[in-house]
């Protein structure tokens, strides 16, 4: 299957087994390799391994990376898929990519932030990038409804042999559509703090005292700080002046929400790599890196940010 | 020459530049930012001590960034006892080789 590629292709793998996962990735592959495409592989150990042994010693030919690292923070993988084109596609190279970042197990805010950046891919490649991702999704191990997101979310579905168009595809829509997933309600235990005005100094205090009641290592008490302080700096520099903060302790992670009354349209503006402009922001990016997951909604109530730092032992 | 309830900003001398005590955030950065461009017209190396700087957000790396490039091809803005998250952030968020700006490891600052 050669396809003359002249913009970005993000198609879905529904496989059901090893086999059919290897069915449906390897011949992908090797056609890659035949034209001489650049082709890396994001997925866990085991499925990286399974691949090596197929394709023996083409596997040479692959660029792997283990999802567990690039996409332990879903918000960091468009990044680096930004990083892989840029290095190695360009005009009339086109390149090829594998990426599976769903599976059993994640926690179910990280899920949510994986099917939000499936969505953003549509608009952070379109139209203008020559390459062609595979999105594997285990129609076993994962829920219905997680299937059927995926036929949303994705252009085209491929079941191994078929390429086709996803009839269920919902579209690059409007950038608002892609910061209003719903978020579950904060816990009734919950400490708050309204902040504005008067300055952050309390606010990295109160943050700091409940990050070491909930037991978080000194670093990860830091980076929440500096994360939460950059959060609500944009509430008192955008978000109508002041917001409040909220923490929580959730079974495998601590939370920070900081909520004000703005809005915003830039859904990609956490995952766009700052350049050399000195004034283009930095506070969310950055809180991607100090943060194992970052929510960001803009609601009709306003502006949500909420900061997880996972239990350690989790 | 400076304070406010969260940061202290004193002159130095031989070196010459600025020492920083305590926090930087969008409240005071732009205090911070005056007291850096009043010492930018001088001669040599700008030396600013940061090791007691307990909190610097992105904004008052920005102002220190912006200084450096402020600085001149001749001369450079050195930092002083830099702590590990800022020199983690200065990564993160892109502002690494930069020709004005250089990070002093040695940990030693004359007074």
């Amino acid at each position: 299957m050669s396809h003359p590629l002249k913009s970005f292709r993000h198609e879905a793998l529904m496989y059901a087994s090893d086999a059919e996962f290897l069915a449906g990735t390897v011949p992908f592959i090797r056609d890659g390799l035949a034209a001489g495409e650049p082709i890396l592989v994001v997925e866990r150990p085991e499925k990286t391994d399974l691949l090596r042994a197929e394709l023996g010693v083409d596997a040479d030919a692959v660029q792997f990376a283990d999802m567990l690292e690039v996409g332990a923070n879903p918000a960091r993988i468009i990044p680096a898929w930004h990083d892989f084109v840029a290095r190695n596609g360009g005009p009339g190279r086109p390149v090829r990519g594998i990426g599976e970042p769903i599976w059993p197990g994640r926690r179910a805010a990280e899920l949510t932030e994986c099917q939000r950046h499936e969505s953003l891919l549509n608009v952070a490649f379109a139209p203008g990038s020559a390459w062609w991702l595979l999105c594997p999704y285990d129609t076993v191990a994962l829920a219905p409804v997680v299937i059927d997101e995926a036929r949303r979310s994705h252009p085209f579905i491929s079941d191994g042999s078929a390429h086709l168009e996803s009839e269920d595809y919902r579209g690059h829509g409007a950038p608002a559509a892609l910061l209003d997933a719903p978020l579950p309600a904060p816990p009734r235990q919950h400490h708050e703090l309204a902040f504005g005005s008067g300055g952050l100094v309390g606010l990295r205090e109160f943050v700091a005292g409940h990050a070491r009641r909930a037991g978080l290592g000194a670093d990860r008490i830091d980076n929440l700080i500096l994360a939460a302080s950059e959060v609500a700096a944009n509430s008192v520099r955008h978000g109508g002046g002041r917001g409040v903060l909220r923490l929580w302790q959730e079974r495998d992670a601590f939370v920070c929400e900081v909520r004000d009354r703005g809005n915003f349209d830039r859904p990609l503006v956490d995952r766009v790599r700052p350049g050399d402009d000195p004034g283009a922001p930095r506070g969310l990016w950055l809180a991607n890196h100090l943060c194992d997951l970052v929510q960001i909604r803009s609601l009709p109530s306003g502006t949500v940010v909420r900061l997880h730092l996972r239990n350690q032992a989790a | 020459m400076y304070a406010d309830k969260q940061l202290v900003i004193r002159r130095t001398h031989a070196p010459d530049g600025l020492s920083f005590t305590g926090a930087i955030d969008l409240f005071n950065v732009d205090s911070v930012a005056r007291s850096l461009s009043s010492v930018l017209g001088e001669e040599g190396d700008l030396h600013i001590d940061v090791s007691q700087l307990e909190f610097c957000d992105v904004s008052g790396i920005r102002a220190l960034v912006t200084a450096a490039e402020s600085v001149g091809s001749r001369r450079r803005l050195v930092l002083h006892g830099l702590p590990p998250q800022l020199r983690t952030v200065m990564r993160v968020v892109g502002w690494t080789d930069l020709p004005g700006l250089v990070i002093d490891d040695s940990g030693v600052v004359e007074k």
